[in-house]
């Protein structure tokens, strides 16, 4: 008895992603029997990682009370450069390493703006999303472009203890990021900052540079994106990414995380990200029409979100 | 008593175009609660402000264990010995009891990394050594009671192992029974030599827990005395500087219909078990009961808030069911809300904006609304409510909370519905602005509108009702007259839900 009451509690504490989650893989299967197999698990995985780990970044700027909005430049902005500098003549991993350090010094930038300019989140991180991206544009004349080597495909396609390579950079900044805002100073500082920001300064913290530091976590989590981006897609691509700074923050949102009381966490997110993208290779795997597809998707993450805010409005009861 | 810890001289503290505190002179001994009073604007938080370092005095010193000190800033003033409990929660909600505590003074391990273990196994023993073992140290504290959370605040200001300790106005948002244990916390720290500034308005608690008052008037001193120096119609007198012998006012009721009529009321939660009440025109009907008896749960039926499950409710003589606040307005029912911060008012918008709030369609059934005629009415409210402001076009948030609440009283007042229902209209405004408060009620109901008042303050519910429900458990316990008052029987009525033998 005591067991199963701990199972149903457990089930209770558990995010409602976590079962829409289920019944869209349990739909998909129904709808086309060769969805299970395997490999299309495997695809879904791998697909995901660049998303997963700016969920990971967005989720941090969430529970400080925040957007980043600029998450998508961050990732264009290191596809492109990278290989511009590797154009010029740069070592490919010295130019990939310069290249996340600028997204740092992108990150450390839109936190200056927000927390010593006092700007809203929403329009400094949107006017530094417009600012990279243009600049990523204005790099690759409007068009991709194209460094050979096969470092991108060896990354990519390796394993280690038969996991991608892609999903071990996943764990490892899921790790990063869970002991971050679990383990460290500047997480508890992340949760004040969201939740209590008055507390935060009696208990005598420099709110604008821990505010600031949140900023640059995030440009890092994005350049590593950004990274797994550009190994994906071989080449320097100025518009990738755009569209996952919204879809980052929905899976921090359907991961349970809130702007308002920095409640949440990383662990959530995952079944966020997993909800979009199951939801995009599904629909795929069955065959919808892509132009039917983003009318769907997005369907399904507002669907989500109302079920979501719904059923925490019930448990609350 | 022991020796003196503190010692404040001669403070005089500005901000642009007022004197906040004007050559006011402090002290505190050891083991001894000194109580701040005063109205608010008076100065007695600037004063604890600047004891807490959180303010910089212009003029005079500070002298703390025997040397004159100058802090830069609260966490100065913190590693020195002075802490605070504030009435506004400084808790992160979903950190930790122990992650609370130690807020920017994490343990950590060798590697870096926080030291759970040792800073809950620490934040244990404080709340131990509290008496309040049973606060769960693993949950977010937001999961926690108010009460819990501020005994976490507590627990946080100990473990600094201050010398000194500010409260501001710490029972507010308590039942009695925890403002029972916390004093029980505060005569612990006492004995331990402690010295507590004790920053309250509510004068029934201060024999329980004060040894000294120092009343505050516009930033001066007007007197330090000993608590049983003085009876409270004194202290009164020296708060508000003028006399007060007549604090509650309640005139004769001239009408003799029945306004409000509520049947077996029920709400879906199970918090409003079968509420019955009427009030007549003209009259004040009081409902009693401890924090949590269902009171406010009864209100926000009848105002529409709550879903009803089953019960009536007529408004004079017709079958009402307000589904929401705005047709509970259209009836002619207005609720001047417990916790006017959050539902009565727009804290960002200006105090026109805030009377007008509800009577917008009322005064402009048009599509154009004119900002002269806003302004000119809440004008005319900011004179007959003595709303102390520079402008109307102030946000209320800059308001003191007195005259904040007389914002939502002019808010009300300017849609002029018939039923007026007070929610604890009185909590945590000074008593000047009580009195003024006490007063409009009795003219409203004397200019016919049917009055019902919430308050946990036994002394003005009395001194303020023409008769009384009393509530326990969701149920009413009991109906008073006036002539049947007596703080005994509504007592027992609040607590055990019968009358004793």
């Amino acid at each position: 008895m005591m067991s199963e009451n701990k199972v149903l509690n457990a089930l209770k504490k558990m995010p409602p992603v976590v079962f829409m989650l289920i019944a869209l893989i349990i739909l998909f299967s129904v709808l086309n029997p060769n969805y299970f197999a395997v490999n299309n698990f495997r695809n879904v995985f791998i697909q995901c990682a660049p998303l997963m780990v700016l969920g990971f970044a967005q989720t941090l700027v969430v529970l400080t009370g925040g957007t980043n909005l600029s998450m998508n430049a961050v990732v264009n902005i290191v596809t492109v450069l990278a290989v511009f500098m590797a154009l010029k003549g740069v070592p490919l991993v010295l130019a990939m390493v310069i290249a996340v350090v600028a997204a740092v010094g992108i990150g450390i930038f839109t936190g200056v703006l927000i927390a010593k300019g006092h700007m809203p989140a929403f329009i400094a991180t949107y006017g530094v999303q417009n600012v990279f991206n243009a600049l990523a544009l204005t790099i690759t004349g409007g068009a991709s472009i194209y460094y050979n080597s096969d470092l991108y495909h060896k990354v990519y396609s390796s394993s280690l203890l038969f996991i991608p390579a892609p999903v071990c950079v996943v764990i490892v900044m899921f790790i990063f990021t869970w002991i971050l805002l679990n383990k460290s100073k500047l997480g508890m500082q992340i949760r004040a900052l969201g939740g209590n920001r008055e507390a935060l300064k009696l208990a005598g913290v420099n709110v604008v540079r821990s505010e600031i530091t949140v900023y640059a976590v995030a440009g890092f989590l994005g350049g590593i994106a950004g990274l797994l981006t550009l190994c994906r897609v071989e080449s320097g691509q100025p518009i990738v990414a755009n569209g996952w700074e919204f879809q980052s923050v929905a899976a921090a949102i359907l991961g349970g995380s809130s702007f308002k009381e920095g409640k949440g966490g990383v662990t959530g997110t995952i079944f966020g990200v997993l909800l979009i993208q199951i939801a995009q290779n599904g629909l795929n795997v069955i065959g919808v029409q892509a132009i039917y597809q983003s009318v769907l998707v997005g369907s399904i993450v507002l669907a989500a979100i109302i079920i979501d805010a719904v059923v925490r409005m019930r448990r609350r009861d | 008593m022991g020796k003196t810890i503190l010692t404040a001289k001669h403070i005089t503290k500005l901000f642009p175009g007022m004197k906040a505190l004007d050559d006011v002179d402090f002290d505190l001994q050891e083991g001894e609660v000194h109580i701040l009073v005063g109205e608010n604007g008076a100065g007695k938080s600037t004063l604890s402000k600047c004891i807490l370092g959180a303010y910089q005095a212009e003029e005079g010193e500070i002298i703390y264990q025997g040397e004159p000190v100058k802090f830069s800033g609260t966490k100065d003033a913190l590693a020195r010995g002075i802490a605070a409990v504030y009435q506004e929660n400084s808790l992160v909600p979903y950190l930790n009891a122990a992650q609370n505590i130690f807020l920017n003074r994490e343990y950590r391990t060798a590697a870096g990394l926080l030291d759970s273990k040792r800073m809950e196994k620490e934040a244990k023993d404080l709340l131990v050594s509290l008496n309040c073992d049973y606060i769960n140290i693993k949950k977010p504290v937001k999961m926690l009671s108010t009460a819990e959370q501020q005994m976490v605040e507590i627990a946080k200001a100990l473990s600094f192992k201050p010398k000194i300790i500010v409260f501001d106005e710490p029972t507010s948002s308590l039942s009695d029974r925890e403002v029972e244990s916390l004093f029980e916390q505060i005569h612990r720290m006492k004995a331990e030599g402690i010295g507590i500034i004790y920053v309250s308005h509510r004068m029934q608690e201060f024999p329980l827990i004060g040894d000294r008052i120092t009343v505050l008037r516009d930033g001066r001193k007007i007197r330090t005395v000993g608590i049983n120096d003085c009876t409270n119609e004194e202290l009164v007198n020296m708060m508000v500087g003028r006399d007060v012998s007549q604090v509650y006012v309640r005139s004769e009721n001239p009408y003799k219909e029945e306004a409000l009529r509520v049947d077996n009321l029920y709400d879906r939660s199970g918090r409003v078990q079968g509420v019955s009440m009427v009030v007549h025109k003209g009259e004040i009907v009081g409902l009693a009961g401890l924090v949590g008896a269902g009171r406010t749960e009864t209100a926000e039926t009848i105002f529409g808030i709550r879903p009803m499950a089953s019960g009536e409710i007529y408004v004079y003589g017709k079958k009402v069911q307000p589904k929401n606040p705005k047709q509970a307005a259209k009836i002619g029912i207005g609720l001047v809300s417990e916790d006017r911060k959050t539902q009565g008012l727009a804290l960002r918008q200006s105090i026109a904006e805030n009377i007008e709030a509800v009577s917008w369609e009322k005064d402009f059934p048009g599509f154009f609304v004119s900002g002269r005629k806003v302004e000119e009415r809440a004008l005319k409210y900011k004179d007959n409510l003595r709303i102390m402001t520079t402008s109307v076009r102030k946000a209320c948030q800059y308001l003191s909370g007195g005259n904040q609440q007389k914002v939502v009283l002019g808010k009300w007042l300017n849609y002029d519905p018939d039923i007026l229902i007070f929610d604890e209209p009185t909590r945590g405004i000074d008593v000047g602005a009580k009195m003024e408060i006490y007063a409009l009620m009795d003219k409203l109901a004397t200019e016919g509108k049917a009055i019902i008042m919430i308050s946990s303050e036994l002394p003005e519910i009395i001194g303020m009702t023409d008769c009384m429900y009393v509530m326990h458990e969701g149920r009413i316990s009991g109906k008073l007259d006036r002539s049947e008052y007596s703080q005994e029987r509504i007592g027992q009525l609040m607590m055990i839900g019968q009358e004793g033998e």
